[in-house]
């Protein structure tokens, strides 16, 4: 039964893989009208040697890692927070908590586009009402606070996801082990640190992983807000290899980065993989 | 009810403790939807009003404008919406079609590569989508299917297909074997049981998954960008990236609207399937991968 899903797999996941690393050695260029020739290994020269590559590959791990990151620990408060209400004020304030979920990307990106305008942008006109800023802050084309701004929208989608996946951990930990604590007279912080967090450990990582492949492929946040720029200081590794597929069709050069990624991936894979047996 | 009270903690703590709490998550429900609000309330707003230096909270002469805006312009926005709901629906529907029969050979039988195919299949899930996106692009020009709602509904499956089959399995994992047992003593094969036995139990599972891979395609912009070129045949998300630039420059009253009519769909996917999705995910992927 497994096979008609491998052989569907091996068409559309596995032939394209093949066929990356076989673009990856060549100087295939789709604008280019001489044959595409193999050049061994130039491509991966070329990479070395290319410091937006290096720029992308670190944002890459900055935009991912740290959105991340922050919206577990969200999630993790906001999941712990909720815990004891019960009943119809859970499941209402579960509901409201979990919309940013259901926004798409685009709309994620041109809404925080929105408010992020310099002149008549709503998170501006706030901070300048209550004084926090003297001028309007030009979130999106600083070199500096891109970063951070096209961030806090991914936390602001990313995070419901975590408190969802949390809250179900919690209320699955069995009642005896809270009782058993409880009689123990644990305070509500041991209780937390010694009792819940351990079981929320697999769950933690889990919703890690899957949020951690999403924004490694996340192009429509970034692309719609920022495209990259200014400059290519939002430019993840995504947005890279588009601009060099689909702008100068370059796409052995492409395909020789999406290589590089793929091992970098595995090695990620292999060592998330190791941490969830030991859990 | 809050149990919390040690019998150590007065009641005075108790009561700040309890205010903290409730601060904290009202703070947390304003960040969670005051954009959802300014996005809504902005998209009856008329263009001078929207991009006013001082923005108004609520929106001082509501105008219907935009929506109507919409569906009667230039921009053909029924057949973006339609396209977007035809190819998400089609992806989630053959992903899990494909999906199920895998992810139950993959949790009952034993055979020898099955962690190899175990693993194989979510390292596959990670690969990031940009990495196929040359080869594919090739692939769909080669059978001529660029351009077209089949080519753009077998890219989202290369990316929807692992992920089904991997939550899949673990949904099937938490079905006990025994209830299977019974009918395969009566000599059903394999196949009727998956269809009869285990189907009906994770019904949770196949709409939970069902719709992540919904959700997914409907977020992916960067296959229908790239496989799409005939505006007319562009999918919502890509649409309103194309039209951006033009139509709704500085029309942010309108860019709203359309904004609004894209979250919609998802929005009631959601919240339609928002209960078995908590209860699948509870019994599937945080039991354990």
């Amino acid at each position: 039964m497994v096979i008609p899903t491998l052989l569907v797999m091996a068409v559309v996941v596995g032939y394209p893989i093949v066929y990356t690393l076989l673009l990856s050695v060549q100087d295939y260029n789709l604008l280019d009208f001489s044959p595409a020739e193999n050049i061994g290994l130039e491509n991966y020269a070329r990479l070395f040697n290319d410091p937006i590559f290096w720029t992308s590959l670190y944002n890459t791990f900055i935009y991912s890692f740290g959105s991340v990151a922050i919206s577990a620990t969200l999630g993790l408060i906001l999941a712990l927070l909720c815990e004891n209400l019960h009943g119809q004020h859970f499941r209402l304030t579960r509901s409201l908590l979990l919309m940013p979920w259901a926004v798409p990307f685009v709309v994620v990106a041109f809404l925080f586009r929105y408010m992020y305008m310099q002149n008549g942008g709503v998170i501006n006109a706030l901070l300048l009402g209550m004084g926090v800023i003297s001028e309007p802050v030009p979130w999106l084309n600083s070199a500096t606070l891109a970063m951070p701004a096209v961030m806090a929208a991914n936390i602001w989608a990313m995070t419901p996801f975590f408190f969802l996946l949390l809250s179900a951990a919690l209320s699955a930990i069995p009642n005896e082990v809270i009782e058993a604590a409880r009689v123990d007279r644990a305070r509500t912080w041991s209780m937390v640190a010694h009792i819940k967090l351990p079981f929320l450990r697999n769950p933690l990582l889990i919703s890690s992983l899957l949020m951690l492949i999403s924004t490694f492929n996340d192009f429509a946040k970034i692309w719609a807000m920022t495209q990259g720029g200014p400059g290519y200081s939002t430019s993840t590794l995504v947005i890279y290899v588009y601009r060099l597929a689909f702008e100068t069709f370059e796409f052995g050069y492409a395909s020789a980065l999406g290589v590089i990624w793929l091992l970098l991936l595995l090695v990620f894979a292999v060592a998330y993989l190791r941490a969830l047996r030991m859990g | 009810m809050p149990a919390q009270s040690t019998s150590r903690s007065g009641a005075g703590w108790n009561l700040t403790a309890r205010t903290a709490q409730l601060l904290a998550i009202g703070f947390a429900l304003v960040w969670s939807l005051a954009p959802i609000y300014w996005m809504v309330s902005t998209s009856f707003k008329n263009e001078l009003e929207a991009t006013r230096l001082r923005p108004t909270a609520w929106p001082e002469a509501p105008t219907l404008d935009n929506y109507i805006g919409l569906s009667g312009q230039s921009l053909p926005f029924f057949d973006f919406f339609l396209n977007t709901v035809i190819s998400c629906l089609a992806t989630a529907v053959v992903s899990v079609l494909i999906a199920t029969p895998a992810a139950y050979a993959l949790s009952r039988a034993r055979f020898k590569l099955r962690g190899t195919v175990s693993y194989a299949i979510l390292i596959f899930r990670m690969l990031p989508m940009v990495v196929l996106l040359a080869p594919l692009y090739l692939l769909l020009l080669n059978f001529q299917l660029l351009d077209s709602a089949f080519g753009l509904i077998v890219g989202f499956t290369t990316f929807g297909l692992p992920f089904a089959v991997w939550m899949m399995k673990s949904f099937i994992d938490a079905v006990p074997i025994e209830v299977e047992e019974a009918a395969r003593v009566d000599g059903y094969p394999r196949w009727q049981v998956l269809m009869r036995v285990v189907v009906p139990l994770i019904v949770p599972g196949l709409l939970t998954t069902g719709t992540f891979v919904f959700m997914e395609a409907w977020n992916n912009l960067i296959y229908p960008l790239t496989f799409i070129t005939t505006l007319d045949k562009q999918t919502l998300p890509a649409a309103l990236v194309l039209t951006f630039t033009g139509q709704f420059k500085t029309d942010w009253g309108g860019m709203m609207a359309a904004a609004t009519v894209t979250t919609l769909p998802l929005m009631i996917a959601f919240f339609a399937v928002q209960r078995s999705m908590v209860r699948g995910l509870t019994s599937g992927a945080v039991a354990g991968a």
